[in-house]
């Protein structure tokens, strides 16, 4: 039997040297099935897939961003299967994680790419400055709106992950002085999942890389390129808080007696009713909490524009703009317009007395 | 003065030789002389309820829609938005209101006049308290400006603007009362320079009903009251009040109020008429800087003073009666409860009607409708509403305190071959006088 | 932009400004025209003109009972209705805080599910209205298209109201937005058609109350 080639070991058999049980990978797989709401018997051939997966090459770019979105995956509560799981992809390329620097970083890169041509998924973290060219941010004298251009250009998909890269997040937030845009914006020839969230769940993140590796395809997503599983539903839907909505109950401030009792947030701000996520069912840190459950309403960071919807603590309901000086203005506008009409009415009929009547003496 | 008919086949009457564009004109700008805060307010706050068709009795007696009250003041109120209202400007400069044209306002003459006796019954159905019998007496200014009222009205405003009377020239009154009081041995005061109290007539006692003057007489006399009748200040019904002619109204009102000042009258005492009442009770003090200079009461509000105070005594007649409440001395008016002081004293048990005091049934004449002889087929119509009322409360008299009331009513019960008397309070107290 | 924000935003602001340069406009030219409030002596004992103003706003509250019968459906529906839009405008805690937004004022709110109810029972009411409306041909006669939209443009923020809180037909944030908008077209309308009845029947009623109350006649 000729020896075959070395292939690149599958993602079962590098969890298997790192002392993963069948057992506890099958575990994960049925997890990540539920949690994605996938058919049934799906769980199997998730794991099947996943087990038999070769290390997929991935190529991360970070642009305008804050790091957080790795934290968020790097500095999970526990060592969870997910950060394994990005362990064991091919990471070809991270600012934060590879230990290459200079360029050496960018040659891996650039080796990366041409290996893996048509094959490799580029994760996104980051918005992409565009104004003046994109020379508001550049990685090793290269614009970060080029990088992505070349990068993404024989990419079999782009994944772009948090609030910044899905939806411009942050840097895009009034007056966005760098023109930053989201990545859809720009690249509109290759498949994107945007994983929104400032940071996005771990499990949305792994979930969505694991599915890609084993199913090789994407997702459902949703209209704004979100996966179904993870962004179908609102906080507000799957808020523990919601009976207290319901019933009227809220809080008024973060310190008052409603706010003791675990009253909705509704009103000091909460967008939970208008955002789309898990977070009330996935939760934080392990399950451990969300930020409803820690008392503060949920920001909307994983909705488009989250910076700019009139203020955290403004509730829901209320219009977005400052309209006290406006609509001061149009009312005495309208007084005035209206004793104008209502003057002018009055030397008609001034007139019309005269003509109609010379004589009568009708006492105003 | 010919009768003609719209294109869609409603009649209209059309005076003078005015241009169809002139004609409009004229109505417009008798409209808009009308737009108030007061009118402006009622017209801006109608939801078209629909409330007010049920109120009004000729809508009720022939369920024809088009009399509904408030439809009635289409032209008006489109003339409002058009030319008078907030957005007028807006509204002219776009289009968004049309132009009344002028057979629109031909097609509402029937409306408004044919079709409304003024009686404001709907004024008191309306949850938005729109005043539309007052709307429709202002709409009528501008009709009457245009030469677009009923040829029956028109020949009553012409001869009261030449006799000062639609009954009779002043010159020919005081033959009238002293005949009338030889013919009732009854001394009737006449011309008297000076005097306490101006009585003024309404017309039907001019000619069907002279009586009624020789009984006022009786009572001023029975209560040694210093009284006159008087030529110069006679006639108290006031076709301008009806017509829309605002001119003449000021005229009537003027005539028989200064009279009453000139022979240092304290009482102008208005005869059993109920428009006469709101013309010369309501209205005239716009012409005397808003107070009037003598005290004017209705010939009802004096039967209940003089029986209140002993003046008078009157013999009790024992039977049981009902009272048809005159719209404009009651329901518009506000003389509620002394018809009933004075039947009370004549010993006469009440049967209320169903509809009565400020809710009664309009008897269907009033607001020029009886004389306008066109509107007779609805006006009979309406009749039988009041009839069934008073066949229903079975009492053995029936009283009404208005002329005009009682005309309309004996008209219907002819028409009807309706076997009831129609009587007036002033009669059957001057009928029962005691020694 | 999102359609939420353009709702929260931009078109709020428009339809607000429309709304109140409108209303006043309409308000002033109406009410500044001359005051002409037939003069008079009063009779002996009348109500004061404020007495009776008062009265007149009170008294129109309930039909007199010869108009009880034909009246009955008019009045109980237009309460319901107006009951139903007060409670479902001005007690939900959502629409509470729009206001406090705007003016500073709040109040305590109903529940939701209460709310949701009487919203129920208000679109019922409209109905029930335009039903009546085109059955009676009265009614038929004497409306006009100013009846009709504004009846529509009351209907529809209830409607989407509803739809908004039960999440039917489409995802939430878009059915807020529809729901934000539709009040824009309803603020829009309000100073140009008969909804303007909202501040004027006051005046309305206060004036037939100072004419009739000093003659001492009924209102």
């Amino acid at each position: 039997m000729p020896q075959a080639p070395k292939l690149a070991p599958t993602l079962g058999e590098l969890l298997q040297e790192r002392g993963v049980s069948r057992r506890a990978f099958l575990k994960y797989a049925s997890y990540l099935s539920a949690v994605m709401a996938l058919p049934a018997g799906s769980a199997s051939a998730l794991a099947e897939g996943l087990a038999n997966a070769r290390r997929q090459s991935v190529i991360w770019l970070s642009f305008q961003e804050c790091t957080g979105c790795t934290e968020s995956l790097t500095r999970s509560f526990s060592p969870t299967l997910e950060s394994l799981i990005f362990d064991l992809i091919s990471l070809d390329y991270h600012h934060t994680l590879q230990a290459a620097s200079g360029e050496a970083a960018e040659k891996a890169r650039e080796a990366a790419m041409a290996e893996n041509k048509g094959k490799y998924v580029v994760v996104v973290d980051g918005a992409v400055p565009t104004k003046d060219g994109g020379l508001y941010s550049t990685i090793a004298g290269v614009s970060n709106l080029d990088m992505l251009k070349a990068t993404a250009k024989d990419a079999m998909a782009v994944i772009a992950v948090g609030t910044c890269a899905a939806f411009g997040g942050i840097p895009k937030a009034r007056p966005n002085p760098t023109g930053a845009a989201a990545i859809d914006e720009i690249i509109t020839d290759k498949p994107i999942i945007n994983i929104p969230g400032c940071p996005p769940i771990p499990e949305a993140m792994a979930g969505v890389v694991s599915y890609l590796v084993s199913f090789v395809k994407l997702p459902e997503l949703d209209h704004l390129r979100r996966p179904k599983a993870f962004f179908g539903e609102t906080i507000h839907d799957r808020c523990y808080r919601r009976p207290f909505y319901e019933r009227g109950l809220f809080a008024e401030g973060f310190d008052d007696a409603g706010a003791r009792q675990g009253w909705c947030l509704y009103k000091v701000g909460c967008k939970g009713p208008v955002t789309y996520n898990a977070c009330a069912t996935l939760k934080w840190n392990g399950g451990v909490s969300f930020p409803i459950q820690s008392g503060h309403g949920c920001l909307g960071c994983s909705e488009p524009d989250f910076w700019d919807q009139g203020g955290f603590y403004r509730p829901l309901s209320t219009n977005l703009r400052d309209m006290g000086p406006a609509l001061a203005g149009a009312a005495l506008a309208g007084a005035a317009l209206g004793a104008g009409a209502a003057w002018a009415s009055r030397r008609h009929q001034e007139s019309y007395q005269r003509e109609q009547n010379p004589n009568e003496g009708d006492k105003k | 003065m010919t009768a003609k008919t719209t294109a869609s086949g409603v009649p209209y009457d059309a005076q003078g030789d005015m241009a169809d564009k002139d004609r409009r004109d004229a109505a417009m700008k008798g409209f808009v002389r009308e737009f108030g805060a007061v009118a402006a307010a009622h017209l801006e706050a109608c939801v078209r309820c629909g409330m007010c068709a049920e109120a009004c009795h000729f809508y009720v007696a022939t369920g024809e829609p088009a009399y509904t009250p408030i439809n009635k003041l289409q032209p008006f109120e489109q003339a409002y938005h058009r030319h008078a209202g907030p957005f007028a400007p807006i509204y002219r400069l776009f289009g968004v209101v049309p132009s009344v044209t002028l057979e629109k306002l031909e097609e509402w003459e029937r409306l408004i006049f044919d079709a409304c006796t003024l009686c404001g019954r709907c004024t008191l159905a309306c949850p938005m308290g729109i005043d539309i019998a007052e709307l429709i007496k202002k709409a009528r200014h501008g009709m009457f400006k245009a030469g677009l009222i009923p040829d029956r009205l028109q020949l009553m405003d012409r001869t009261a603007r030449a006799w000062g009377s639609p009954a009779t020239p002043a010159d020919d009154f005081a033959d009238i009362v002293r005949e009338v009081g030889e013919e009732h041995g009854v001394d009737i005061k006449v011309d008297r320079e000076r005097a306490d109290y101006l009585v003024t007539v309404a017309p039907a006692e001019l000619t069907e009903h002279t009586k009624a003057l020789a009984d006022a007489a009786k009572i001023f006399n029975k209560a040694g009251l210093d009284w006159t009748y008087h030529s110069e200040g006679f006639e108290a019904s006031n076709i301008g009040y009806l017509n829309g002619d605002t001119e003449l109204q000021e005229k009537m009102t003027r005539k028989i109020i200064d009279c009453a000042v000139k022979i240092g009258a304290h009482t102008l005492v208005l005869p059993e008429c109920g428009h006469a009442y709101g013309a010369a009770r309501w209205e005239a003090a716009r012409w005397y800087n808003d107070k009037l200079p003598v005290r004017v009461i209705h010939m009802t509000e004096f039967l209940q003073e003089v029986v209140a105070s002993g003046k008078i005594k009157v013999k009790p007649v024992g039977q049981t009666a009902s009272f048809h409440d005159p719209c404009q001395l009651v329901r518009r008016g506000g003389v509620m409860n002394a018809p009933r002081d004075v039947m009370a004293a004549l010993g006469l048990e009440m049967r209320e009607l169903e509809n009565n005091r400020a809710l009664t049934w309009c008897c269907g004449g009033g607001g020029g409708v009886v004389s306008n002889t066109r509107a007779d087929p609805i006006r009979y119509k309406a009749f039988e509403l009041k009839k069934r009322e008073v066949e229903a409360a079975g009492a053995d008299r029936f009283v009404t305190a208005c002329g005009q009331c009682r005309i309309t009513l004996d008209l219907g019960a002819k028409h009807t071959k309706w076997d009831r008397k129609i009587e007036n309070l002033l009669e059957l107290v001057a009928d029962n006088l005691a020694d | 932009m999102t359609l939420l924000e353009f709702a929260r935003g931009p078109a709020l602001q428009v339809a607000m400004i429309i709304f109140v340069l409108g209303a006043t406009w309409r308000f002033f030219g109406a009410l500044l025209l001359p005051w002409r409030l037939a003069p008079a002596e009063p009779r002996k004992g009348a109500l004061s003109p404020i007495a009776a103003a008062f009265k007149g706003v009170v008294v129109k509250m309930w039909p007199h009972k010869p108009f009880q019968k034909a009246g009955m459906f008019t009045f109980v529906n237009g309460y319901i209705l107006h009951f139903g839009l007060a409670i479902v405008v001005f007690l939900f805690a959502p629409h509470i805080l729009f206001i406090k937004g705007l003016t500073g004022l709040s109040w305590p709110a109903l529940p939701n599910n209460l709310v949701y109810t009487v919203g129920v029972v208000t679109m019922a009411s409209l109905v029930a209205g335009l039903v009546h409306r085109l059955r009676s041909p009265v009614l038929r006669l004497i409306s006009r298209f100013d009846d009709y939209l504004s009846w529509l443009l009351t209907l529809l923020p209830v409607l989407t109201g509803l739809l908004a809180a039960a999440h039917l037909g489409a995802r939430y944030e878009t059915l807020l937005a529809v729901h934000i908008l539709s009040i824009c077209t309803f603020l829009i309308w309000f100073p140009f058609g008969k909804l303007m009845h909202a501040f004027m029947f006051v005046f309305s009623r206060a004036m037939t109350g100072v004419r009739m109350g000093q003659r001492g006649a009924e209102l």
